[in-house]
């Protein structure tokens, strides 16, 4: 292995400092070489006569970041994993084991590798920087801890407060991990050294000696379900939670309480190796695999600019929002959220109102949690002002026009804007289904025109489709791509086509339900097998019910007229459009709804509505419900990202497609599924549909060619 | 060269009867509204502003400086000092004086002025019995010691100071501001028919300056949280159809037995705040503004407390000689109404050959004040005054009448509790 020189050992007399700064990286992490030069480290510290070590990043804003994604990524099978692992505990066992007590100054993120090498320590002391944040965030890339994290963590500090944080991935700010007694002391970030020293003076007199620090609990309560018997409803209660949350679908969080339940009390060799084997058995999974590879998407765009120019993003300092409806309200409270000035304009101040009212609403709920302050509350609504005229607009550097999704009045809208803003503003739209291209014909400068599509609820939905017309600029496009960011949200870049993304290959699926439940499936077992059975947040039905029956079938007719036949709507949709049903937004749908939104049950007397039959055969397979449904995303993915070039890469596809739909990530994206399962499976699938159901499954040319060729996505 | 100040453009919140449709909104909160939107109606790069002087009397406990939580909450930058001021019932006319003083000297050249009040929030206080109790008990170690403290109370203790009755009553002559309006009805022989008709004259005015829309180029609406149900976007106080009859049947307010001021002809305690954009004149042009108005000269004058009522009598020559007029140049006047009676006591003062010339030491008296100059849009009996607000408004609603009936001067004018007047004239540039 190649030798590094991450570790610096800096004699301080009595006491050793160990300095981490790995050269060439922003953030310090556990790669091989790092732990073969700890191992080293280790041993060097083991023959010394230094009465203290103490441990301290040169990273800013980092302590440790944690193990070598890449190398978890790399781990093909269970005896090359088991390797890997027995060399990190034999070396953290070490570390553990030195004569003299070591210390860890936590300055900045502690996360993961670096938290469990944290645990092997004898006294922790955290900074209070906002930066420092102590915690396992293992379950999210589909692994658990496998540092030692699930023995030593549960005994720290307890099995519940363990399992918190091991379960949902969880990090804790100092303060906090003071409190849960994962560090002896969170301490302002500057006299972080001072503290240290003192510990290294009570350490030299003997106040402070080497120890395993372990858990009391405080409170009756407390211990008796830390104790034997109590232990039991912990571990069941926490796993119901975790079936409930995960639906089954990620295996890492159930073995990861079923490693802390076993390995509890028993003696480090044997819990090691218990914590060893199932580590192994989850790090080789699709699913973790998966939920790497969207994590890599996810930086991707952190580093990402929008365009492939070295074009910078303007500075943004005023936001202007125009309506003030559900879109525009949401992106209001979200740039304000975000401390932007943002301004609404809106015809009426009844409409205005509205807007307000959301922005409130969301911060209050905050506040009810303690999320925020009532200081913060009122500082973010003062940030949003609001006006029936252009006033203000001067300063807009960005305007986000949000107003009635019809192209003339759009236009309209656009036009006055201009006029009303200085030169080189910027006009977004967050138009869902209109072409931006046309839309900016209204802009007397099209090419500071672009496309911002946030999903609803906007503080909710983390995608924007970045849309660049034929004549959006790369600067344009890099500031609303640098906005979106800003805003906490990720962006991917789109070309201007019908329903851009993420809209042109929902709405498929969307329709193919209204297939379905003319084959005679029932509104909840379709919906079931989309949710439980494959991983979407939510079914189709349901889905068509949150976006409006009146919104989706209009915007089915619009693709129907724009990508031609091969969009098939049911007649059902027609039925549809003969009732009352608006879907959530009165309560009307395919489900029932509470007064606040929440959905009861799918409601019979649909059927009847329908025109079908109320007694339901649900005859279909579930493999054939989802293949119908899937499969035409898949084909029409292949349509927009090979024929179309709606977007530049399979990758930012997924990602779009998990962030604006909530396509299960443990699947690694739709075209990362089309992958797993095989190209020319699912062409064979489509044909056999095509000639059975209709021209909406024929295959595309894009899609036929890469079966042919044995090519895959990625 | 000679510095001119003018006031770019203002805005207002509606006013409110306190207790009413604005009573949940925070002082802070009134005025960061009216200046964020001010700001925002002038476009105005806030990099450029030299101050914020923000008139309140309130003094609420958690903005004790409540200017500068009103600055930073409407977008003036960090770095931009902002500060409260406080000259009672005139705190939001010395804030403009103030930002006049600084414009004119040549200190400052671009000063963001008001005042905000919520007299809804002014608190009830504890007695100084029950803080002492309440501090025994709170510093208490031991758990007898805490009882002994418990045992003390009576409910008499428990009786609060209502802090807007001690608000308004004079400290230095022990009487209340009402009791001041009896002594100016009754030494300048105002009838209460008088005060009944003057008062609905006001309201009458003003409801007809609602009509015509006057006030939509001063005020912005409010946007009443938490459910945003309702959007006051004008004043509250004005009666449609306020008659002396109607006010006749009301009851004496301060004395039962032989006055004549009632809740009907005097103004009601009111919420709102009010704020102006003052420039040097050439840097408002050098900016592109078309500024709404001059400010030629000011004043303050005090005499006796129990007859604060007549402070415009006393501020305004002063201010008429410093801006180079006479009060027959004035072509519109907004004397503010705290009390019918009081504004009838002025007018006779003002007319007054004898009063100018002993009081005054004029050499004649000033002027009658013509009727058809004064409030022609109404004034607070009917609109309401928000103590620390009003000065500002007075200031703005000249100024905008003179802009909108393309008149030249104007003057305005209040009285001030504790026994002082106040004064500004201006000049419409829009002529």
């Amino acid at each position: 292995m190649s030798t590094i020189n991450a570790l610096k050992i800096i004699d301080k007399g009595d006491y050793a400092l160990v300095e981490f700064d790995l050269k060439g990286e922003k953030v310090n992490k556990l790669s091989g070489p790092v732990m073969e030069q700890l191992r080293q480290v280790t041993d060097e510290l083991k023959k010394s006569n230094y009465k203290a070590v103490v441990l301290k990043s040169k990273k800013n804003k980092i302590f440790i970041a944690g193990a070598d994604i890449e190398e978890i990524q790399g781990i093909k099978d269970k005896t090359e994993c088991k390797d890997l692992l027995i060399s990190a505990h034999n070396i953290f066992n070490a570390w553990e084991d030195l004569p003299m007590p070591t210390i860890a100054a936590i300055d900045g993120a502690c996360l993961g590798g670096g938290c469990e090498w944290a645990l092997a320590f004898d006294y922790r002391i955290a900074t209070l920087d906002k930066s420092t944040r102590i915690g396992l965030p293992e379950v999210k890339l589909g692994i658990f801890p496998g540092f030692g994290g699930c023995i030593r963590l549960p005994r720290m500090i307890g099995i519940q407060a363990a399992l918190d944080i091991i379960l949902a991935g969880k990090s804790v700010v100092a303060k906090k991990a003071a409190k849960l007694g994962l560090v002896d002391e969170a301490v302002p970030k500057e006299i972080l050294d001072q503290r240290v020293e003192l510990f290294i003076k009570d350490i030299t007199m003997g106040k402070k000696s080497k120890r395993q620090k372990k858990f009391k609990p405080r409170g009756k309560m407390a211990a008796v379900l830390e104790s034997f018997l109590g232990r039991g409803v912990v571990f069941s209660q926490a796993k119901k939670m975790v079936l409930k949350q995960s639906k089954g679908f990620y295996p890492a969080p159930l073995k990861a309480l079923d490693v802390v339940k076993k390995a509890f009390g028993q003696s480090r060799a044997k819990a090691q190796e218990i914590e060893m084997n199932a580590f192994c058995e989850v790090a080789v999974t699709d699913v973790s695999k998966n939920l790497i590879n969207v994590f890599y998407l996810l930086e991707a765009v952190k580093k990402k600019t929008g365009v492939s120019s070295d074009i910078k993003p303007k500075k943004i300092s005023h936001l202007g929002v125009l309506g003030a409806g559900v879109m525009g309200g949401g992106i209001a409270q979200l740039a304000a959220d975000k401390n932007f000035p943002v301004r609404m304009k809106d015809i009426s101040n009844e409409a205005l109102a509205i807007g307000y009212k959301q922005a409130s609403d969301i911060w209050s709920k905050k506040l009810k949690r303690r999320r925020i302050t009532k200081h913060d509350y009122q500082k973010k609504m003062s940030l949003i002002g609001s006006g029936l005229d252009y006033s203000g607009f001067k300063k807009m550097d960005v305007v986000i026009e949000a107003v009635v999704e019809d192209m003339k009045i759009k236009k309209l809208v656009i036009a006055d804007t201009v006029k009303n803003c200085k030169d080189d503003a910027i006009i977004a739209t967050n138009t869902s289904s209109l072409s931006v291209t046309e839309m900016s014909e209204a802009h007397p400068k099209p090419e500071n025109f672009v496309g911002m599509h946030f999903f609803n609820p906007v503080h909710m939905m983390p995608l924007v489709e970045v849309i660049r017309g034929a004549k959006t600029s790369d600067e344009a496009t890099a500031t609303i791509f640098d906005l979106s960011k800003k805003m906490g949200k990720t962006p991917v870049v789109v070309k201007d086509g019908p329903g851009f993304l993420v809209n042109r290959l929902l709405l498929p699926w969307m329709s193919e339900a209204l297939f379905l439940l003319e084959d005679g499936m029932s509104i909840k077992t379709l919906d079931r097998f989309f949710t439980h059975k494959f991983g979407m947040p939510m079914g189709p039905c349901r889905l068509l019910d949150e976006v409006g029956l009146d919104t989706s079938i209009k915007v089915l007719k619009i693709f129907q007229n724009s990508l031609g036949e091969r969009i098939q709507v049911s007649a059902l949709a027609d039925k549809i459009k003969s009732t009352d049903r608006l879907g959530k937004k009165n309560s009307k749908g395919f489900y029932k709804y509470d007064e606040r939104g929440k959905d009861i049950e799918a409601d019979e007397s649909m059927y009847k509505d329908l025109g079908i039959s109320s007694s339901r055969s649900d005859s279909l397979s579930q493999e054939e419900c989802i293949e119908r449904g899937i499969y035409q995303m898949i084909n029409e993915a292949a349509r927009a990202l090979i024929e179309d070039k709606i977007v530049e890469t399979a990758g930012e596809l997924d990602l779009a497609m998990i962030m604006g739909t909530g396509f299960p990530p443990f699947r690694g994206g739709l075209l990362r599924y089309a992958d797993q399962v095989g190209i020319k499976k699912i062409v064979e699938s489509l044909d056999g549909y095509h000639k059975k159901l209709g021209i909406r499954f024929e295959p595309s040319q894009a899609l036929r060619d890469m079966a042919a060729n044995d090519k895959t996505f990625y | 060269m000679s510095r001119n100040v003018v006031i770019v453009d203002g805005l207002r919140t509606p006013f409110a009867k306190a207790g009413t449709d604005l009573k949940t909104i925070h002082p802070a909160v009134l005025g960061q509204k009216a200046l964020s939107e001010l700001i925002a109606k002038t476009n105005l790069d806030t990099e450029l502003v030299d101050e914020v002087i923000i008139g309140n009397t309130g003094s609420p406990s958690d903005s004790v400086n409540i200017g500068r939580v009103v600055a930073l909450r409407s977008g003036v930058p960090l770095k931009t000092s902002a500060y409260t001021v406080h000259r009672n019932c005139a705190s939001a006319l010395e804030s403009v004086t103030s930002g006049y003083e600084k414009i004119k000297s040549g200190t400052m050249d671009v000063v963001l002025v008001g005042g905000t009040e919520s007299m809804s929030q002014l608190p009830l206080l504890f007695s100084a019995k029950f803080q002492d109790i309440f501090g025994e008990f709170a510093f208490a170690k031991t758990l007898g010691k805490r009882l002994g403290a418990l045992k003390k109370l009576k409910l008499a203790h428990l009786k609060p100071r209502i802090s807007v009755v001690e608000g308004l009553t004079d400290p230095f002559a022990g009487i209340n501001m009402g009791q001041t309006a009896e002594i100016l009805a009754k030494e300048f022989g105002i009838t209460r028919e008088q005060q009944d008709t003057f008062a609905a004259r006001s309201h009458n005015l003003a409801v007809e300056a609602q009509k015509k829309g006057a006030f939509k180029e001063e005020i912005t609406p409010m946007f009443v949280p938490p459910k945003f149900k309702k959007v006051i976007h004008q004043d509250i106080g004005p009666r449609d159809g306020q008659s002396v009859e109607k006010l006749a049947k009301l009851k004496p307010y301060f004395d039962r037995k032989y006055g004549s001021i009632t809740v009907g002809n005097a103004c009601p305690l009111t919420d709102g705040a009010a704020m102006l954009l003052l420039m040097e004149e050439e840097k408002a042009k050098s900016l592109g503004y078309q500024p709404l108005a001059r400010i030629k000269g000011y004043a303050f004058a005090g005499l006796e407390p129990e007859r604060m009522g007549l402070g415009p009598v006393y501020s305004t020559p002063i201010a008429l000689k410093r801006a180079g007029l006479e009060l027959k140049d004035m072509d519109l006047i907004e004397l503010n109404e705290a009390f019918a009676a009081q504004v009838l006591a002025c007018n006779k003062a003002f007319a007054s050959d004898e009063f100018c010339q002993s009081k005054l030491g004029l050499s004649k008296a000033m002027g009658e004040v013509d009727m058809d100059k004064l409030n022609v849009n109404g004034g607070a009996i009917a609109l309401g005054h928000p103590v620390g607000a009003t000065g500002t408004r007075l200031v703005l609603t000249v100024a905008k009448a003179l802009k909108a009936q393309k008149k030249k001067y104007g003057l305005a004018t209040l009285c001030i509790g504790g026994g002082q007047g106040g004064a500004m004239v201006v000049e419409n540039m829009n002529v």
